[in-house]
């Protein structure tokens, strides 16, 4: 396939492509995205996990989306039904059509870049701007803790099992079982902050000054013209949209 | 090569004025973003998807969340940003946890809470909007509440540093009142980005205020006055009974502990130095 793409370049596309949809709130270019989305997580392999992501994310929201607009909607003035204090407006669903449809051809985009970018090219390209070095620290270290961290509760669960830790029905057993889990838990953990602290600040990441980088992503001039171009289309999105949008902001 | 060492009184000085600026132009972004969504806000929710006001949120609430991290984040010390991962992965751990308890809150801020207790108000702007922005990378929907996350954190720290939490029966008041003060900041992220909010249970709430005929962002203002300081409480709560249950060693070893006496009761007597 195409050389990899820096990591700055996918991400600017996901903001762009987030940001021109808001401004447009136009639910076909909305679906268009979203499927667009998951065409490429498709080609990258990866649409199972994106659209699973994407299903737990998505799924309340709309259903809770769907409810809220479809049927309390007290500015629609087209009623296509009524039970009660309950109307179906015909701008109601159009509402939580558009929002809908907006919100997951958001979360796709974003889901899709998370997915396919690299976090160690991502870091080492941060290191590479003047963005705080920790900044990529935080990234990096909680990406690779979580892992670590689930592990660490299942045997923490198991040795409390093992001295008679049992989950009762009530809720003041269930807290019980839960206490015995969390104090461990964030004890072991704060306790390891303490000394990986004191590492890294044996090895200067503490001090002033720039920071090198072992590894090196390549970042050729098509790709920041390309970055380039699709801010200025991004921002023309949004300046047209507050010009269109302005009067009625500031009428009231 | 001693010239870092010989310049670096100046521009430090220069460097933490700069940084002054930073955070109260990053606070400033926040309260005007949200000034100027509650007053521009009735005519636009009725003209179709509140695209406008959804890009001045996003914008302005953003900007805030990342002027502050650039503001606070160079100046933390290093044992301070070793903490910032861990809370992160006990706001989701934590949190999955007492999901399972099948308590109807959205406990998310554990983490958070704790961090900003053991280390101060500005560690806990900046591990909740940190915590926002990594975690948006698993679910893109908590990226827009930044600015409200680093609210939690913030006022989190500050009734650490007033001391209450050295009674037992001050952390929920001090969560509650957080709880009222972010409900509301985030409910123009919920009402302009999402049209609603997330969850069934919370939605079904805004529903109800709406079939009143509440405008959007009164219904899921509202909403979050019911839920979040009973959320919030519960949080400070929690965060306390486990700030008391670490063993002191751990705890006395924050200078921001020691400084303010942030808990209750004496400091071990050997300092470990």
């Amino acid at each position: 396939m195409t050389p990899r793409l820096h990591p700055f370049t996918t991400l600017t596309l996901a903001v762009c492509a987030a940001v021109v949809t808001t401004a447009a709130a136009y639910w076909p270019l909305s679906v268009a995205v979203a499927l667009a989305a998951v065409i490429l997580a498709a080609r990258h392999g990866i649409a199972g996990r994106v659209l699973t992501a994407g299903a737990v994310i998505l799924t309340p929201l709309c259903l809770s989306l769907l409810v809220l607009h479809g049927l309390f909607f007290p500015e629609g003035q087209t009623v296509l039904a009524q039970w009660g204090p309950a109307r179906v407006t015909a701008e109601g669903l159009g509402f939580a059509l558009e929002l809908g449809t907006r919100t997951t051809a958001c979360v796709l985009v974003f889901l899709l870049f998370s997915f396919t970018v690299s976090v160690p090219d991502l870091v080492s390209a941060l290191a590479g701007r003047r963005i705080p070095p920790q900044f990529g620290f935080v990234l990096a270290s909680t990406l690779t803790l979580l892992p670590a961290v689930a592990g660490r509760l299942d045997r923490i669960r198991q040795a409390q099992e093992t001295r008679g830790m049992v989950g009762g029905r009530g809720l003041l057993s269930r807290l019980g079982t839960l206490r015995l889990q969390m104090v461990p838990l964030v004890l072991a953990l704060i306790d390891d902050a303490g000394s990986r602290a004191q590492a890294l600040d044996a090895r200067g990441f503490g001090s002033p000054g720039p920071r090198t980088s072992y590894r090196e992503v390549a970042d050729p001039p098509a790709q920041r013209l390309f970055r380039a171009a699709a801010l200025v289309f991004a921002a023309a999105a949004v300046a047209g949209r507050i010009m269109a949008s302005w009067p009625a902001g500031a009428a009231s | 090569m001693s010239q870092p060492a010989l310049t670096i009184i100046a521009p430090g000085q220069a460097a933490g004025r700069r940084r002054r600026l930073l955070e109260i132009a990053g606070a400033a972004a926040i309260a005007a973003t949200y000034i100027f969504l509650v007053l521009t806000q009735p005519a636009d929710i009725a003209n179709g998807p509140a695209s406008f006001s959804a890009l001045v949120a996003l914008g302005g609430f953003l900007l805030g969340a990342v002027l502050l991290i650039a503001a606070v984040l160079p100046a933390l010390p290093t044992s301070t940003v070793v903490l910032i991962p861990v809370a992160l992965v006990l706001n989701v751990v934590l949190g999955q946890l007492m999901g399972s308890t099948g308590l109807p809150f959205y406990i998310d801020a554990i983490g958070t809470v704790l961090i900003a207790v053991l280390a101060g108000p500005a560690a806990g702007a900046a591990t909740g909007a940190l915590c926002s922005i990594v975690w948006s990378f698993f679910n893109p929907t908590v990226l827009p509440f930044a600015a409200g996350a680093a609210l939690i954190g913030f006022l989190a720290g500050m009734a650490a540093r007033g001391g209450l939490f050295r009674r037992f029966y001050l952390a929920p008041v001090a969560g509650f009142v957080t709880g009222i003060l972010a409900g509301v900041v985030s409910a123009p992220i919920a009402a302009f980005v999402f049209g609603g909010t997330s969850g069934l249970g919370t939605g079904a709430i805004v529903s109800a205020f709406r079939a009143m005929g509440d405008t959007l962002l009164a219904a899921i203002t509202k909403q979050a006055l019911i839920s979040d300081p009973m959320d919030k409480a519960i949080v400070f709560t929690i965060a306390a009974l486990l700030a008391y249950a670490l063993p002191r060693r751990t705890t006395f070893q924050f200078p921001f502990v020691r400084r303010y006496r942030v808990l209750a009761g004496k400091a071990p007597a050997a300092p470990d130095a």
